[in-house]
């Protein structure tokens, strides 16, 4: 199957800025608690 | 107009969208539905619902709760394995929506279940209708990744299934939190939990669907060329999903998957205590807590780490990875303790859960090798009874074998060992599997015109 030329939609990467912050802030801050609490755990 | 919104039709991407919103969309999902790891933080504040500061007569006990947990579980493999063709044949958009309705009504049912104190009102909520939610929504995305990026699959559904391991670490602390906010004198808090948590989940999973799209037919990303030759052990034709279930292959990877997973469960319950005893007076109770959130993170890191590196190394060197290290790691373990070494113990273990993820995230990669994507996530959702399986094998067969160990006089550190060189026999048969899979008979293929992947004519583009 041939492609067409590779063209990126103008607003992808607000949208790419939005969508992945949207999963990443709160993934993140579950890890750092995680990890925050396992190293409290070890001192 | 609502119905419209989800079919399948209405979710082909138009020239120009971004394959790498697919990931974040399928996150959305995947992060609601990791809740389930977490689920045991309520299971203390709901032996004292009636009590409050202590359990009181008429309050449940612990093992009554434990069921709910195993239902959703169980549920989450049945509901993956009959609803899977419906999953893939209407899209991930609806697939999308009617798990967040099941996983957030499920909350809200519970609530009313810890409302009227009623358990079967929970096992209902949670297990059944909360569970069907976990099915629908773990395969969802699943084909939709592995057709928009056709050049790293195994990349692309290990995020999203690092997803639902990374989600029990959003939840846990979250539901702590909401409990320290409802709770007053006289009353725990879990109730108004669950609700708030019904609701932001069907709203967080509702913006995964929002965003989900198909892509077009004939779709590939921008430069890149279909192999001229078939890879071996990665076909180009495609398997109906219930012809899937007549070849060996299918059910190699069952056992294949299966067997990891009771490897990796039977320790995985068993970290804390086992680190405490084998380091008897080094290893504090806090201390184990703290090895088992590393091991989690080692748990969710696997599941990208491994599906990734399987793009490269190909599905079967992986498995071959995963059975080859895991035997010499369970088998290393009882030597950390006989030689005193923390430090070899954390490490053995970090591996053996990374490995455990890691099993998880490259199966729908290779079931897609195997089969083909277009039931992919059917028969993704037909092999999660694998899981459904060793969630309930797994913990039996280490608490029964521990149990017997000790019994006969064997000193509890020393019980480990046993279990361990069985976890580490499992995966020698496991290893012995995955030595059988080979490319799946030609007499399975569907013919093409069955094959087609999308009714409607769709303008070809490239994207990124």
């Amino acid at each position: 199957m041939q492609n067409t030329p590779h063209a990126t939609a103008p607003g992808n990467g607000i949208k790419l800025v939005l969508a992945w912050g949207f999963v990443g802030i709160p993934l993140v801050w579950g890890v750092v608690q995680t990890l925050v609490n396992a190293i409290k755990a070890f001192q | 107009m609502a119905v419209s919104f989800l079919n399948r039709e209405r979710t082909i991407a138009a020239p120009g969208y971004s394959r790498w919103l697919i990931p974040p969309a399928a996150l959305c999902v995947h992060l609601c539905i990791g809740q389930a790891y977490a689920f045991s933080v309520f299971n203390l504040p709901m032996t004292k619902l009636i009590g409050i500061s202590q359990s009181a007569p008429g309050d449940w006990k612990l093992t009554e709760l434990g069921w709910i947990f195993s239902l959703a579980i169980f549920f989450l493999g049945a509901s993956a394995a009959v609803f899977g063709r419906w999953v893939e044949e209407g899209g991930p958009r609806r697939a999308m929506f009617t798990a967040a309705l099941c996983w957030g009504g499920g909350f809200l049912v519970s609530a009313v279940g810890v409302y009227l104190h009623q358990l079967w009102i929970i096992y209902l909520g949670y297990g059944v209708v909360g569970g069907t939610g976990l099915g629908i929504g773990y395969i969802s995305p699943v084909s939709t990744l592995i057709r928009w990026f056709p050049d790293r699959p195994g990349m692309a559904t290990g995020m999203a299934i690092m997803g639902f391991g990374g989600g029990a670490f959003i939840a846990a602390p979250f539901s702590v939190w909401l409990m320290s906010r409802f709770a007053t004198p006289a009353h725990v808090g879990v109730a108004e939990t669950f609700i708030v948590m019904g609701l932001v989940y069907f709203c967080f999973m509702m913006v995964g669907a929002a965003i989900v799209r198909v892509p077009p037919t004939g779709w590939a990303p921008a430069g890149y060329v279909a192999p001229a030759q078939p890879k071996p052990l990665v076909t180009t034709q495609n398997v109906f999903v219930y012809d899937a279930l007549k070849t060996p292959q299918f059910w190699l990877i069952w056992w294949i998957l299966c067997l990891n997973v009771t490897a990796g469960i039977g320790v995985l319950g068993q970290a804390s205590a086992m680190s405490q005893e084998m380091f008897r007076g080094r290893v504090t109770a806090v201390a184990a807590s703290g090895f088992v959130g590393l091991f989690s993170l080692f748990n969710m890191a696997g599941r990208f780490f491994w599906s990734s590196t399987s793009d490269y190394i190909g599905r079967k060197n992986t498995y071959f990875v995963f059975f080859a290290l895991g035997t010499l790691l369970y088998g290393l373990v009882p030597y950390t303790g006989a030689i005193g070494s923390i430090g070899l113990f954390v490490l053995c273990y970090a591996v053996i859960f990374s490995m455990y993820g890691g099993g998880f995230a490259t199966v729908p990669a290779y079931l897609r090798d195997m089969f083909g994507t277009r039931y992919v996530g059917a028969i993704h959702g037909l092999l999660l009874t694998a899981w459904s399986m060793a969630g309930i094998f797994g913990p039996v067969l280490v608490n029964y074998i521990r149990e017997y160990n000790v019994t006969h006089g064997v000193a509890p550190a020393q019980a480990y060992n046993v279990t361990m060189d069985v976890m580490a026999g499992l995966l020698v048969i496991g290893f012995l599997c995955n030595i059988f899979v080979r490319s799946v008979h030609e007499r399975f293929h569907m013919r093409a015109v069955e094959a087609e992947d999308e009714v409607e004519a769709a303008p070809v583009f490239g994207g990124r």
